[in-house]
């Protein structure tokens, strides 16, 4: 008896090995019959996201995304990048009526410059002028003053301005010292504090045009993403809100967008009371606000993001009522 | 022992087919989730060629927001049974194929162009095509300076078989002038009678020479598609940058008299610096010829 | 008076100190070092890990580092401006005093500018200061000015040391042969000729002059460094004559305690007298009210004129560093004005407790300039990190601030066993003068 039930067991094993062999063997012919699905190689860089294409036989396949810039042609080098676009002054505008605090501006702007979590080239502040007036959601990028005291302070020249009104950092040059950091009264800047992995990515060479890779111990900050205007597109900010906040234009031609809406950039600013933030300080930046006058909807609206970020704002008074009556 | 071998098999198979299942699961989907789009649009442009764009995505029949576009599939352009060519789409799903100026499209009898655009299906996708039925509009641009007026002059008219002119009438038309970014809109009219005309503004700067480019648009008509008309004229108020802003605190040249402080101090000090130290070699010689002197003596 | 023999009483005495070092000594010594391997430790971790490791974030990007660099190079330049001024003054008592002040100079301007090396992110790149400099910023002034001031400073203190130098290379007999090979080459043929002594007069002289002004115009360009911004509580118009004065304070106050220590240790009780620490004693308590009038005058105008920002930045000095502010700004200037102002409680170790209150007050008085300020910017920070709401200083930061104290004790001790700390050719200077002036009333 025990024979026979060994010998059973034996020729069970060999069948239930013949069995994977066989499915392993038809799932490695699968990949390979797949794989050969793969489309031709694209010259530009890829940019390791994925999307998903269907092919003209109906079959789903999921492709590398290209990446905005074509290199090795679209590279402007740190010492070219101190030349701005000829004849341009570029200029913003943001439109505080309209702002609900959707956030899509950081979230683009975080994904197009391979930002973390929790750095953020634009903020999004909240913010009450006076006891009697009410809270507005304040998006705040870096303003790129005509007058900058963070380009005034810098010891080697790693920050400079362009004749195109941008401001940029290149971070070859930024010996870390972050002067320029306490110099800037809006708080536009952000440090990278360790290292982090994306900093060793050399698929894409370093330009100040597009602040990737970032370097470990030197500063960053907003851009204007003047890789994105040299091909006649809005930075990632303009084209992420889903309101159409951010007007964005070039002064000098006295036309901004924001993408849907095109307009005459003096008009907008005269007609709407159009101003600039801290304007005393003698900074003059390029970022205008348009008053927060006739809101579109309550200022709760903006409160349905994550809780973390929500308890930013727990010094704001309206989030504290808000807090105290248990409605977030 | 042959119901056990029977039994053995179902579950080879079903374990067979569950891998390859499970292979396609991982990677391949079919496309039956999703109902395909396919649409056309004609755009007519300046140089009076029509560019006939088809998008061809496919949509999630469950949730409406995921769209999938179909890439490298062969469209082919029709103009009533005459082929006119084909294009691939793109990896948005989009594919362009312009038809050039001088093309005698076949019309109906009430004077359209009967457009189709068709994809042959395949073993995955099945055979979809779109048509349009548009009229062939001519839109001209002129600007023009009447009277010390810059005034900008649009028409519009159809062109019927015998080549008799037949004016625009109760269609919008749009005059935008060209942006870096974006068109911004001067005027929006409902045309009447093939024509209509109004005062250029003043304040527009242009480019860096002044230059203007300004567009006539019929968007997304009905009966005519999309057609633009283009040109450009010098009519910018452009102020060119008088003063370039050199020298200051934040450009990279400094205001010159800091360099000469800077210079002036620095001279000063390290020209005290170098002469004690010349004095202490001095020094040091002096005391080598005592030393000598008392060697010696 | 021989001369030869006064200076071979004066070698004898001095040598055990310079040559001799107690067991007590070593042992301090030895935990000094140990104190600085730890920060060695620590500045490796901050090395390989990045600044991350630190207390600073994105907005308090300035925290204990530049504190301890405006504070080290604060003591500096108080020595450079007092040592100048003792050279111009003939008091007798000058002489035990002045080698000290020296001294200090010199160190804290060493250890000063290693804290703004450690507040660098990228030290890699450190060379790209001095081939891309812009001289619009404040920082390449400062470069600059730490940089002058540091080889005028040590010239300065080379001068002082050749007279003393080519005493021990002449009447060391007894000592190593590698000491007095270095006393050789370090008293570049100095004889003591009329003619040479002459020279070295003059150039010590114009040294001195130079160095009253280095200190005066180097520290006014650090204060600059904070002044020059926009910032709330930083750009006051005041800043360069109040760190001057604050560095005064600290520097008095730490020539008061090393003289109190050396004394101690060094039993030179004989040298420095109680007269030194009356003198010390009385400029601190002058200093101390110019010092108190300053902050006053500060603090008062912004509480005054309630703008939004300072009246903000007030309110965190009082609610978040409520103590801080109490001990640095009151505490820490009336305590040694009280001791100081009356005479009966002027003894050496009351003196050297007011100082010791000066010197920690003035520490926090530099925290509470640079870190509030931070803290409180135009457009309210809104961040979801805590750390990077408030400042917190990491072990990584102490240990190293540590280190830079025990390193400078150290390279103290180290300096006083080459050269002696009561300048021997003053000794012989001041009883020449003694001398002639008693020949002249004959």
């Amino acid at each position: 008896m025990e024979n026979k039930k060994t010998d059973k067991g034996g020729s069970n094993r060999r069948n239930f090995l013949k069995l994977g062999f066989m499915s392993s063997v038809s799932a490695v012919a699968g990949a390979s019959i797949f794989s050969s699905f793969a489309l031709p190689e694209e010259e530009a860089v890829e940019s390791g996201e994925k999307i998903r294409l269907l092919t003209p036989d109906g079959k789903i396949v999921e492709v590398d995304a290209t990446k905005v810039n074509k290199y090795p042609e679209a590279l402007v080098t740190p010492e070219e990048s101190r030349i701005g676009i000829p004849n341009r002054k570029f200029v913003m505008v943001i439109d505080l009526a309209r702002c609900k605090n959707a956030r899509k501006c950081v979230e683009g702007c975080q994904k197009g410059h391979d930002l973390d979590y929790n750095e953020e080239f634009i903020k999004v502040q909240l913010l009450k002028d006076n006891p009697e007036g009410a809270p507005y959601w304040l998006p705040k990028p870096c303003f790129h003053c005509d007058e900058p005291p963070c380009v005034t302070v810098c010891p080697t020249g790693a920050t400079f301005k362009r004749d195109d009104g941008i401001v940029l950092v290149d971070n070859e040059r930024c010996i870390g010292c972050k002067f320029c950091m306490t110099s800037c009264p809006y708080s536009a800047r952000i440090f990278n504090w360790g290292h982090k992995e994306k900093f060793d990515d050399e698929s894409i060479p370093y330009s100040p045009e597009t602040s990737i890779p970032a370097a470990e111990g030197t500063v960053s900050k907003c851009d204007f993403c003047p890789d994105l205007l040299r091909q006649g597109k809005l930075p990632y900010c303009a084209q992420s809100c889903p309101m159409g906040v951010i007007y964005f234009g070039d002064k000098n031609e006295d036309i901004v967008t924001n993408g849907t809406d095109t307009v005459s950039f003096s008009k907008l600013i005269k007609d709407r009371g159009g101003y600039r933030h801290l304007e005393h300080l003698g900074t003059k930046p390029n970022v205008y606000y348009l008053p927060a006058v006739n809101r579109q909807f309550p200022l709760e609206r903006g409160f349905d993001i994550d809780p973390d970020i929500l308890n930013r704002y727990k010094d704001v008074p309206y989030v504290q009522d808000f807090i105290k009556q248990g409605k977030i | 022992m042959n119901s056990k071998k029977y039994k053995y098999t179902i579950i080879t198979s079903l374990i067979i087919a569950f891998f390859i299942n499970f292979n396609g699961f991982s990677q391949e989907l079919d496309a039956s989730n999703y109902r395909m789009r396919l649409s056309l649009n004609s755009f007519k442009q300046s140089d009076n060629s029509r560019m006939l764009e088809v998008s061809f995505i496919g949509q999630n029949k469950d949730d409406r927001k995921d769209k999938l576009p179909v890439f490298d599939a062969v469209i082919k352009y029709y103009n009533e049974d005459n082929l006119l060519g084909e294009a691939k789409t793109s990896k948005e799903g989009i594919a362009q194929f312009t038809v050039p100026e001088g093309q005698n499209y076949i019309t109906d009898e009430n004077g359209y162009i009967n457009i189709i655009a068709k994809f042959e299906g395949s073993e995955g996708l099945e055979e979809d095509d779109d048509d349009i039925q548009i009229k062939d509009l001519f839109l001209e641009l002129n600007l023009k300076e009447v009277d010390s007026v810059k005034t900008v002059f649009v028409r519009g008219f159809t062109k019927d078989s015998t080549g008799v002119k037949t004016p625009l009438e109760g269609v919008t038309v749009a005059v935008s002038v060209g942006g870096m970014f974006a068109k911004r809109k001067l005027e929006e009219v409902i045309i009447e009678d093939g024509e209509f005309e109004f005062e250029f503004p003043t304040d527009i700067p242009g480019d860096v020479n002044g230059d203007i480019m300004v567009y006539s648009t019929v968007q997304n008509s009905d009966d005519y598609g999309t057609v633009v008309q283009s040109k450009s004229v010098n009519w910018g108020v452009f102020k060119k940058e008088t003063v370039k802003e050199q020298n200051q605190l934040w450009s990279q040249a400094a205001p010159i008299w800091m360099y000469i402080v800077l210079t002036i101090l620095l001279l000063g000090v390290w020209a005290n610096f170098l002469y004690t130290i010349i004095y202490l070699f001095k020094i040091n010689k002096g005391g080598k010829e005592i030393e000598g002197e008392h060697v010696t003596g | 008076m021989n001369l030869e023999n006064r200076k071979r009483e004066l070698a004898k005495e001095f040598s055990p100190l310079l040559e001799k070092t107690t067991i007590a000594s070593k042992v301090w010594m030895g935990f000094l070092i140990a104190v600085i391997l730890v920060g060695i430790y620590a500045f490796f971790i901050q090395l390989i890990k990045g600044h991350i490791v630190t207390g600073m974030r994105d907005n308090v990007v300035w925290g204990i580092y530049i504190i301890n660099f405006i504070f080290f190079v604060c003591l500096s330049y108080s020595g450079a401006f007092i040592s100048g001024i003792l050279h111009f003054i003939h008091t007798p008592w000058k002489n035990s005093v002045s080698r000290i002040v020296e001294i200090i100079t010199v160190l804290s301007l060493i250890i000063g500018p290693i804290f703004i090396l450690l507040c660098i992110g990228r030290l890699d790149r450190l060379h790209y200061l001095f081939m891309y400099p812009r001289i619009q910023s404040p920082i390449t002034w400062d470069i600059i000015a730490i940089m002058t001031d540091l080889v005028g400073c040590f010239i300065y203190l080379f001068l002082t040391f050749i007279p003393d130098f080519a005493i021990l290379r002449d009447h060391s007999e007894k000592a190593a042969k590698w000491r007095q090979k270095v006393y050789k080459f370090l008293a570049i043929g100095y004889q003591d000729t009329p003619t040479q002594r002459k020279k070295l007069h003059k150039i010590t002289s114009t040294m001195s002059a130079m160095v009253i002004a280095l200190a005066i115009v180097a520290y006014s360009v650090l204060a600059w460094i904070f002044s020059l911004t926009v910032q709330p509580g930083w750009d006051s118009s005041i800043f360069g004559p109040y760190f001057i004065i604050a560095g005064l304070y600290s520097g008095v106050a730490v020539i008061i305690i090393s003289m109190y220590l050396i004394r101690k240790y060094y039993n030179l009780e004989s040298y420095i007298r109680t007269v030194h620490f009356k003198g010390a004693g009385i400029i601190l308590l002058v200093i101390s009210l110019l010092y108190g009038y300053f902050t006053f005058s500060e603090y008062f105008t912004r509480w005054f004129s309630h703008k939004v920002m300072d009246t903000e930045l007030l309110e965190t000095l009082f609610t978040r560093y409520f103590w801080m502010f109490i001990f640095a700004n009151y505490i820490g200037v009336l305590v040694p004005i009280v001791i100081l102002f009356f005479k009966k409680i002027r003894t050496i170790k009351s003196i050297t407790f007011a100082a010791v209150i000066a010197i920690v007050g003035l520490w926090f008085n530099r925290y509470l300039i640079v870190v509030p300020t931070l803290e409180t910017p135009y457009l309210p920070i809104q961040d979801t990190r805590e750390e990077f709401i408030h400042y917190t200083a990491t072990w990584v930061e102490w240990s190293l601030s540590l280190t830079g104290v025990a390193a400078f004790i150290l390279l103290f001790i180290l300096i006083m066993k080459l050269v002696p700390i009561i300048p021997m050719s003053g000794i012989i200077d001041h009883e020449r003068e003694q001398e002639k002036s008693k020949k002249s009333i004959k």
